[in-house]
């Protein structure tokens, strides 16, 4: 059974645009409302799976008419297409609680693909969750031959719920986008001590500096991750925190709302632990 | 000290905990500490990205953390900080943050998003935030000790 879609745009040749890209799609454009009017009873009579909104309209603009559908049908799957993108309406969009946002003039490409995930959204969280600790691994791989020079092979350590004991030094970054996770990157004082010696030519002064530059070296490894993922799929849309650190015991290290997928970093300085984990989000933006 | 990271933490604590079971909750001081300082039993880790970016702790000695979790749990039992005891606590720290987003928007700082909760659970270790300064606000509620640091910017 194919997918059915209504479409909320004042503009005639907008609806034609978006309705010839859904067809394409394979999808059925089942019904169209040009305002807040005719909205509610068009969404009601044709039952649509997924509603495209403007919101650049005269009168109600898109977020009333979202807000109003929402109203009508709490589980209203809605994707937001405007020629406007900025912060302020991306806020509002989630606010709303819309599945989607597609900046205008509409890539068919595009549509299609933000209509799938929202379909079927478990599918984006499977990917990154596929892709994720490969990822970072590559990123800590890449980043470390090129601040030291040497090599780096990983050894698979069990994917246990066992809670994992510190070395010496954590760093835990947050990762935002349309899921949510954690990476955390592990390592002893000793280890530490001998990659800054290898980056900075001398040893670390102090421990300031130590801890700098463990924290901008997991920095480097999230953002090179989050945004090799990026690249592969934009509606992943990861963004990373500034780093925390914990340091001077053995903590214990848990994650109790996420699955920790864990490596280890085999380096000539010592081992180098590294976790990504993510929970399911439930939006899409492009 | 910016108020304005102060007063959003404060209402959405003051909001959430009568929600999960908490009935007095009193604030008892607050200070200003540096980027790194000690901490003993659990921290609550919860990364913030948005127009103020760095992280909020939630902060308790293991006693306090059992006696929290048990409150949570309708007054059940916690004699180890045992997974579920863990998955209490650091979903208050989840309810306590979002709500500290929604709160911080209503002041006009928007767009703030939360990741999920990491916990740290040790003796005699230090935390070194990404913030200059680290705020700290001493909670009691219901007789048990609640620290809240702030490192945003």
């Amino acid at each position: 059974m194919s997918i059915k879609v209504m479409i909320v745009d004042d503009s005639p040749f907008s609806r034609m645009m978006i309705g010839e890209a859904l067809s394409e799609g394979g999808y059925e454009v089942v019904g169209e409302a040009d305002s807040i009017d005719s909205l509610i009873e068009t969404y009601n009579s044709c039952k649509p799976d997924i509603v495209t909104m403007d919101i650049a309209m005269p009168g109600a603009d898109g977020f009333e008419c979202s807000r109003e559908l929402r109203i009508n049908d709490p589980k209203a799957k809605i994707i937001l297409c405007s020629s406007m993108k900025d912060e302020e309406s991306e806020t509002e969009a989630k606010r709303i609680g819309v599945s989607g946002y597609i900046q205008k003039p509409i890539d068919a490409e595009n549509l299609i693909k933000i209509i799938k995930n929202i379909m079927s959204p478990d599918s984006l969280f499977e990917q990154l969750m596929a892709r994720g600790l490969e990822t970072f691994n590559e990123a800590l791989a890449q980043s470390f031959i090129r601040m030291t020079k040497t090599p780096v092979t990983f050894k698979p350590i069990g994917n246990s719920d066992a809670p994992y004991i510190s070395q010496g030094i954590t760093t835990v970054i947050g990762i935002i986008g349309q899921s949510t996770g954690t990476m955390i990157m592990d390592l002893s004082a000793e280890t530490a001590d001998k990659i800054a010696e290898a980056i900075l030519r001398r040893p670390a002064k102090n421990q300031g500096e130590l801890l700098a530059m463990v924290s901008e070296f997991a920095n480097i490894i999230a953002g090179i991750g989050c945004s090799m993922l990026n690249k592969k799929e934009k509606a992943f849309a990861l963004r990373v925190s500034p780093p925390s650190l914990f340091h001077g015991n053995t903590a214990e290290i848990i994650s109790p709302s996420v699955k920790i997928q864990k490596s280890l970093a085999e380096t000539n300085f010592g081992s180098v632990f590294l976790g990504v984990g993510f929970k399911k989000g439930t939006m899409l933006w492009m | 000290m910016d108020v304005n990271l102060i007063n959003p933490i404060l209402v959405a604590f003051a909001d959430v905990l009568p929600q999960i079971g908490f009935q007095k909750i009193e604030k008892k001081n607050i200070s200003l500490v540096g980027s790194t300082f000690k901490y003993d039993g659990v921290l609550i880790n919860l990364a913030v990205v948005g127009s103020l970016k760095g992280v909020i702790l939630i902060g308790m000695n293991i006693d306090s953390a059992k006696r929290f979790a048990s409150k949570m749990m309708m007054g059940m039992e916690v004699t180890d900080f045992d997974s579920l005891a863990q998955s209490a606590v650091s979903e208050m720290g989840n309810m306590v943050c979002a709500n500290a987003c929604t709160q911080f928007s209503k002041i006009g700082i928007d767009g703030m998003d939360i990741s999920p909760p990491t916990l740290m659970i040790g003796q005699g270790g230090q935390a070194t935030l990404p913030v200059a300064q680290t705020i700290v606000i001493n909670f009691l509620v219901d007789n048990i000790d609640v620290k809240i640091y702030v490192g945003l910017v």
